[in-house]
């Protein structure tokens, strides 16, 4: 038992060890969470943000959400091209 | 009644992609369980981040955020310290201290490590007791989701319980310890990004922190310079913060917990684990940004807390209504997703802790020994199904006897106040014999009790539920502490060869990681360092 343990972690150094790599399913949820608020803010009026003080909340927070969605999927990519440009 | 909050179809859609997202991590995750330990510690493969994270949300529920947000608004600055005193020295120590032995021993449960330290009388006073306390708290905070979501939006009660238990029953039998850990995970991002709109628009609504400092009470500004005597907010003295809070209840819960340890045991060696808590510390040290500033502007910004003299419950709704003040709709879904992530992953995480104690220190130890693998996997995986029923259940009593759930929340404090005692001298104290361990937890869980007693019978007097809720924690460390080593020294002793790699002193030293930027030592330092600064700038 315990030496299969060891060489699933050996494995894991190696960067594949783990199940599935969460940077993607939390890039994928932010970015379409940005997408979706971005346009919905874009096509929504002024009378609506004024409990937010007059910020369009949906159009700004849409973009942030896009942008830190977007860094993890290239971070997942990214992480992917290493994996595969490395000889097996 | 109308509800508070109306949602539109946007709101709607994003609350459908989390639970999307949630259903399909757990689907993808289901050919992955091959193992009692792919299932129970995700085969123990998980890179610190990941674990470390998960190890702060499991803490960040929703029920905790509503509540810090209520006390922010009732206590004011003071609220930091079940932050800034109240958990980074534990996790810190617990990175640092105590993951060798956890980690290093390969227990794969706390109560294992109990068995192996003490002995089986010991394991099963705190397997039993935490798998009962586990398994009614996610039925308490169950139905605690259900009535907010009915009164803010007019959900049916029924409707949440249910939905929520077959979501979490889903992603949990599928992927065990692991969905559980990346949910927590996603919850961590969807909490910042859906409060941090009400903590800008706040600031900037009073003025900043000028704002708070020229409009709110000066005790409500101050965490430590009120706490000479019990006259502050708080209604405790500073012995009771420091020995009751920061040490008892914090060490007790974030070294003991197996909720919390669970996560670092899922990582994939031992530097991992040891770094598990200690990145935890850093968001941590953060969360007073979302929690307390809001509470401070429901205080200045809500007509509802305008008036003096509010009901105690009043407080809870402050994180709601300050949404409904600020949000407008889409942003609102978030802010509403993030909160049904952190009650659904809650419960999940209660579920995973139930399901890992009762297969391993139950079911595997006093049922049926001995069995292969797989038949533990397939038990994990019934217990799962058993310990959502059980939470629906428990929501739909505590539903119709709702003091039930303070007696419950009572009790539980009776068992976890001691725990850290027999911990602490279990890992540096060789000495501590098998006896000593089991009767210092029993004498100091009476203690607590006891004192409750003495408390409500009006014998002992404290200036607030909270000074009393503190000391009895200190008692009960105190009476565990006195009696463990007082047994010790009658009864027979272990031999420390059986000790080794438990305790302190009897395990050879872990090797330091090479980098020194790899070294938990490294980044523990400076999470206290931090954390001390921070306390005196808000003095």
């Amino acid at each position: 038992m315990n030496e299969k343990i060891e060489t699933k972690g050996q494995h894991t150094e190696q960067g594949k060890g783990h199940f599935l790599d969460l940077k993607l399913p939390i890039g994928w949820l932010l970015s379409a969470y940005g997408v979706l608020l971005g346009i919905y803010g874009l096509v929504t009026d002024k009378e609506m943000y004024q409990k937010s003080l007059g910020f369009n909340l949906n159009l700004s927070w849409g973009v942030l959400m896009l942008l830190i969605g977007a860094g993890f999927l290239l971070a997942a990519f990214l992480k992917k091209d290493k994996e595969r440009a490395r000889p097996q | 009644m109308a509800s508070v909050i109306t949602l539109n179809a946007v709101d709607y859609t994003v609350i459908a992609g989390y639970i999307l997202v949630m259903i399909l991590v757990g689907y993808s995750l289901k050919k992955y369980m091959k193992t009692g330990e792919d299932f129970f510690l995700s085969g123990r493969s998980l890179p610190s981040w990941i674990t470390g994270l998960a190890f702060l949300s499991a803490n960040l529920g929703a029920l905790e955020v509503i509540g810090m947000v209520a006390n922010s608004a009732k206590y004011g600055i003071a609220t930091i310290h079940f932050y800034w005193v109240g958990a980074i020295p534990a996790m810190v120590f617990l990175g640092i201290f105590m993951m060798p032995f956890y980690y290093g021993s390969r227990v794969k449960t706390v109560p294992e490590y109990l068995k192996l330290r003490y002995n089986e009388a010991t394991r099963g006073l705190n397997a039993i007791s935490f798998a009962i306390m586990t398994v009614l708290m996610s039925g308490i905070s169950l139905y605690a989701m259900a009535l907010l979501f009915k009164l803010m939006l007019g959900w049916s009660l029924t409707g949440s319980i249910l939905f929520a238990a077959v979501v979490v029953l889903l992603y949990v039998f599928w992927g065990g310890l692991s969905s559980s850990i990346y949910n927590e995970v996603i919850q961590f991002f969807l909490i910042w990004l859906g409060l941090l709109p009400i903590v800008f628009l706040g600031l900037k609504d009073v003025g900043g922190f000028a704002g708070f400092a020229a409009k709110l009470k000066e005790p409500l500004l101050h965490s430590v310079k009120y706490l000479g005597t019990s006259n502050n907010p708080l209604g405790v003295d500073w012995f009771g913060v420091v020995m009751g809070l920061g040490f008892v209840l914090s060490f007790g819960y974030w070294t003991t917990d197996f909720l919390v340890v669970q996560r670092a045991l899922a990582s994939k060696n031992l530097n991992a684990a040891r770094m598990t808590p200690i990145i935890a510390s850093f968001p941590k040290m953060l969360v007073p940004v979302i929690v307390v500033i809001p509470g401070l502007v429901a205080l200045l910004v809500l007509p509802e807390f305008s008036q003096a003299g509010l009901p105690a419950t009043e407080y809870n709704s402050a994180l709601i209504l300050l949404m409904k003040h600020y949000l407008p709709n889409g942003i609102l879904g978030l802010a509403i997703t993030a909160l049904l992530a952190s009650f659904m992953s809650g419960m999940a995480g209660n579920v995973t802790a139930f399901n890992t104690i009762w297969t391993y220190d139950i079911y595997g130890s006093y049922i049926k020994k001995g069995k292969p693998d797989s038949h533990y996997l397939k038990m994990g995986k019934y217990a799962t199904v058993f310990g959502v029923a059980v939470s629906v259940g428990t929501a739909y009593i505590v539903q119709s006897f709702p003091n039930l759930m303070d007696y419950m929340q009572l009790v539980f404090s009776f068992f976890n106040a001691p725990l850290f005692a027999t911990f602490l001298l279990g890992m540096f104290w060789a000495g501590a014999t098998a006896w000593g361990g089991f009767f210092g937890l029993l004498v100091g869980i009476l203690t607590a009790a006891g004192h409750y007693i003495l408390f409500k019978a009006g014998v002992l007097h404290y200036a607030s539920d909270m000074a009393a809720n503190f000391y009895q924690a200190w008692w009960a460390w105190l009476a565990d502490f006195v009696v463990t080593i007082g047994v010790s020294l009658f009864t027979k002793k272990r031999d420390p060869a059986e000790l080794k790699g438990l305790v302190f002193g009897l395990t050879p030293r872990t090797k330091a990681a090479a980098r020194w930027l790899a070294r938990p030592e490294v980044w523990g330092t400076l999470a206290v360092i931090i954390a001390v600064i921070l306390n005196v700038i808000f003095w």
